[in-house]
């Protein structure tokens, strides 16, 4: 029964936005009435309201084991831990598009209710938020209906989660990815009301920044929790695979990064005006696009859905039709767009313009390796991958062009140019600093590669030429914008983990019987197979190595296993990491070979957590921006 | 200039929903490629086990698979290919754009199907093929190339393209 009110609830809802549609499309014609944006909000935040509600039975249901319901007897398991009962919700298409539906409305309606009655883009912002609330809530009805019951009997038992997805950094993971990609309907909606608003002497910019710079916060730790998980739960080793999924969540993250700068430069002088709503929208539009690749299974991936072309071809023509009325409208304001104000050259704003034009480059070179493959594929139905090869190749220059600009727009001014000698003299310090670093580096490890060593080089401009910003700023008691510093030697801390993890990083195979040692190499002298047992979990099988071993003359004991899921037959490796300051010991336990040995992927891997912590450290920047603000 | 941009900001997203939407469309079908028997290019490349590598070696009907440790489809063709070398197929690869220690490490790990593989770490010889990325494989009769499979070989693709193929050459030169 509850599930049948939480089906209605969503169909109410609908209907509601469709009635506030309606009634603006009919009060257009007759004389505006002050009352009609007071009743088309009430009923938004009633559509909202009941949204709210209905995932909160769903919610509900899941924790009761309610196998009535086809999704929840396919997803989930009486066995689980009721946290994974209910991340269960989004493990799969229907429930994850719910959830997708549910931030979006959460976002819709505290961004709505934010505008006062009388703000100017306070109509046209709510009518383009009920539009695409109303097109994914039908998609979620008629294409993949979360509610649907096996009829006439429930099963009895749940078909499990996947094994994989029982983790606490997955179950967060879609979450925030999720409150990241929707967050940026606000920048695309309020958009698009302010382009079809057209005075364009209203300082739009100042409504969105901290509501893009908290969306901004969210994809970036989605992005990062992903990234994380699949090192140590997918057992490869790697932290980022290119893989188009992780491509187009860098898509939006990229554009949005640009964004939040345009978004800057704009309100600070008012120039980088069309750039700025062209990015706002094509965020949303980029989010959009990730939607689709995942769901309409035209790729291969350890994130896609099983699923249907008719979900491809609703989300593709949704997406589209919102995506070119926003198009449409820029395209047509286009002329009275111009900004009065020309960009100074040698500008602050300059070097940002400079590096939107870079990362628009880096937006449509991934978007050609996601798309070059499924064009392939389609005209002479074969299959090809486009690896990390490509994506490196592209982007160490980029990076490589981007820090420059980074470390020479450090001490630009707003609307004002610099002086070639003076941008001379505050660069030289930093080439020097970090050509020492380069070289040091290669002095030492005597590895040689060109593409890490420019990622080498990118990251250490970015943090020389901020740590001497700072160290002059503090001596000289001047300005230092804390949440920027942060944030950008954040940057270049990720740029530099990035490349020293893919130079210092190695694997070894290990083939051992239980009470075997073996020598690795000088560092690890010693490497012991001590023990194998073999424990019953509540809805597993447990077979757990220890392992002693002596790395750089400290002793280690790790425990790596492999866990056989009942409800699925599902075999899976569970890593044991142990991480020292530089470099984490990765150990996978394999297959036992037929005389009875025990293989074990053995990884050194350098700088991996610096890759997380470099990422945290460019959210905390962010975060501070805001706080900053606000007082 | 403003109209370029206008009638661009339009256009390209017009383009992408077409291109994918074609996309969604056709990806059920499948389109076997014709191909015209090609000598082996000539290169001067040692396997991954640095020996030089014979001419002879093409002799017969064999696979040349392009594959690289980064390959996420070269890992879900793996399996087939093992089963592949198990019934005596001689499967020769060519390891592209790759090191040589990630591509014995990944060898090792997966377990090695091939005979040999060439190791093409600039993708000279590729170049030379025609290989477009990773996996493509080609069909190899007495030195000459006969067939061309770009993505992934699996059991459908293999009985349908490479076994009429392997039959008409056998037919041949009974």
């Amino acid at each position: 029964m509850l599930v049948e009110i939480a089906h209605f609830l969503t169909v109410t809802s609908a209907v509601i936005l469709l009635l506030i549609l309606f009634l603006n499309v009919f009060f257009s014609f007759a004389k505006p009435h002050a009352n009609q944006i007071v009743l088309s909000n009430k009923l938004f935040n009633q559509a909202c309201f009941l949204i709210f509600i209905s995932f909160g039975l769903y919610v509900y249901l899941a924790a009761i084991d309610d196998f009535s319901i086809t999704y929840i007897a396919n997803h989930s398991n009486s066995q689980l831990p009721v946290f994974y009962k209910i991340t269960s919700i989004w493990s799969a298409h229907e429930g994850s598009m719910f959830l997708w539906i549910v931030f979006l409305t959460l976002w819709s309606v505290l961004f709505v209710n934010f505008l006062s009655l009388a703000h100017p883009l306070k109509k046209g912002t709510l009518l383009m938020l009920t539009l695409i609330i109303l097109g994914f809530l039908l998609f979620l009805l008629v294409t993949s209906n979360p509610f649907d019951r096996i009829l006439p009997f429930a099963a009895g038992e749940g078909a499990d989660i996947n094994p994989v997805l029982q983790d606490p950094a997955l179950a967060i993971h879609p979450p925030m990815l999720y409150l990241g990609y929707v967050g940026f309907v606000i920048s695309f909606s309020f958009i698009t009301a302010y382009l079809f608003y057209g005075d364009f002497n209203y300082p739009w910019e100042k409504d969105i920044q901290t509501w893009s710079l908290v969306a901004w916060i969210f994809l970036t730790i989605g992005i990062t929790l992903g990234s994380w998980w699949a090192y140590y739960e997918l057992g490869w080793g790697g932290y980022w695979f290119w893989d188009p999924v992780e491509n187009v969540a860098l898509m939006p993250w990229l554009a949005a990064t640009a964004f939040m700068h345009s978004l800057f430069a704009s309100s600070k002088s008012g120039v980088l005006k069309t750039w700025t709503l062209f990015l706002g929208i094509m965020i949303f539009t980029l989010s959009l696009f990730g939607a689709f690749i995942v769901r309409s299974g035209i790729i291969d991936s350890v994130h896609s859905f099983a699923n249907d072309p008719q979900r491809g071809m609703y989300l593709l023509g949704f997406s589209g039709f919102i995506t070119i009325i926003a198009l449409a409208v820029l395209a047509y304001r286009l002329p009275q767009l111009q900004s009065s104000k020309l960009i100074v050259a040698g500008s602050k704003e300059s070097f940002l313009s400079m590096n939107n034009i870079l990362m628009l480059t880096a937006i449509f070179s991934i978007f050609l390796g996601v798309t070059y493959p499924l064009i392939l594929e389609s005209l002479n139905g074969n299959k090809v991958s486009i690896g990390p090869p490509y994506y490196n190749t592209i982007f160490s220059p980029l990076i490589l062009i981007t820090s420059i600009f980074m470390m020479a727009s450090i001490d630009g001014l707003w609307q004002r140019g610099m002086q070639l000698r003076k941008l001379y003299i505050s660069i030289a310090p930093t080439l020097f600093v970090s050509g020492l670093g380069v070289y040091g580096i290669w002095h030492f490890t005597q590895i040689f590669s060109i593409l890490a060593y420019v990622g080498i080089l990118s990251g250490l401009l970015i943090i020389v030429s901020y740590s001497l910003k700072t160290v002059s700023a503090l001596r000289d008691k001047t300005y230092l914008n804390k949440g920027s510093l942060l944030a950008h030697v954040g940057l270049g801390l990720l740029f530099f983990s990035i490349s020293m993890n893919s130079i210092l990083s190695y694997q070894k195979n290990i083939n051992l019987f239980v009470g075997g040692e073996q020598v690795i190499n000088s560092k690890i002298p010693q490497f012991q197979f001590a023990d194998l047992q073999k424990i019953k979990a509540s809805n597993h099988d447990v077979i757990s190595a220890t392992i002693f071993l002596i790395h750089d003359d400290k002793p280690i004991y790790l425990n790596p296993e492999k866990r056989k899921y009942f409800a699925r037959g599902q075999i899976t490796s569970e890593t044991a990491i142990h991480a020292s300051f530089l470099k984490d010991t990765y150990l996978t336990i394999g297959d036992q070979l037929e005389d009875g040995s025990w293989t074990f992927s053995l990884q050194i891997n350098y700088f991996v957590k610096w890759i997380w912590f470099s990422s945290a450290l460019m959210a905390a920047g962010i975060a501070m921006t805001i706080f900053k603000k606000k007082i | 200039m403003n109209r370029v941009f206008s009638l661009l900001l339009i256009l390209l997203p017009v383009l992408i929903l077409i291109i994918y939407g074609k996309i969604l469309l056709t990806s059920q079908e499948d389109v076997t490629a014709v191909y015209d028997p090609k000598p082996i290019p000539q290169f001067q490349l040692l396997t991954l086990q640095g020996q030089e590598i014979l001419p002879t070696e093409f002799d017969g009907i064999s696979l040349l698979n392009v594959w690289a440790s980064w390959c996420i489809t070269c890992l879900v063709e793996h399996p087939f290919l093992t089963k592949l070398s198990q019934n005596n197929i001689n499967l020769i690869g060519l390891n592209y754009k790759d090191s040589k220690s990630n591509a014995q490490q990944w060898l090792k790990k997966r377990g090695d199907p091939y005979k040999f593989s060439i190791h093409d770490p600039r993708g000279d010889l590729a170049f030379d093929l025609g290989v477009t990325g990773a996996p493509e494989t080609f069909l190899v009769a007495n030195q000459e190339i006969i067939g061309h499979i770009q993505g992934e070989l699996n059991q459908e693709k293999w009985e349908s393209i490479f076994v009429p193929l392997i039959r008409s050459i056998e037919a041949q030169n009974p």
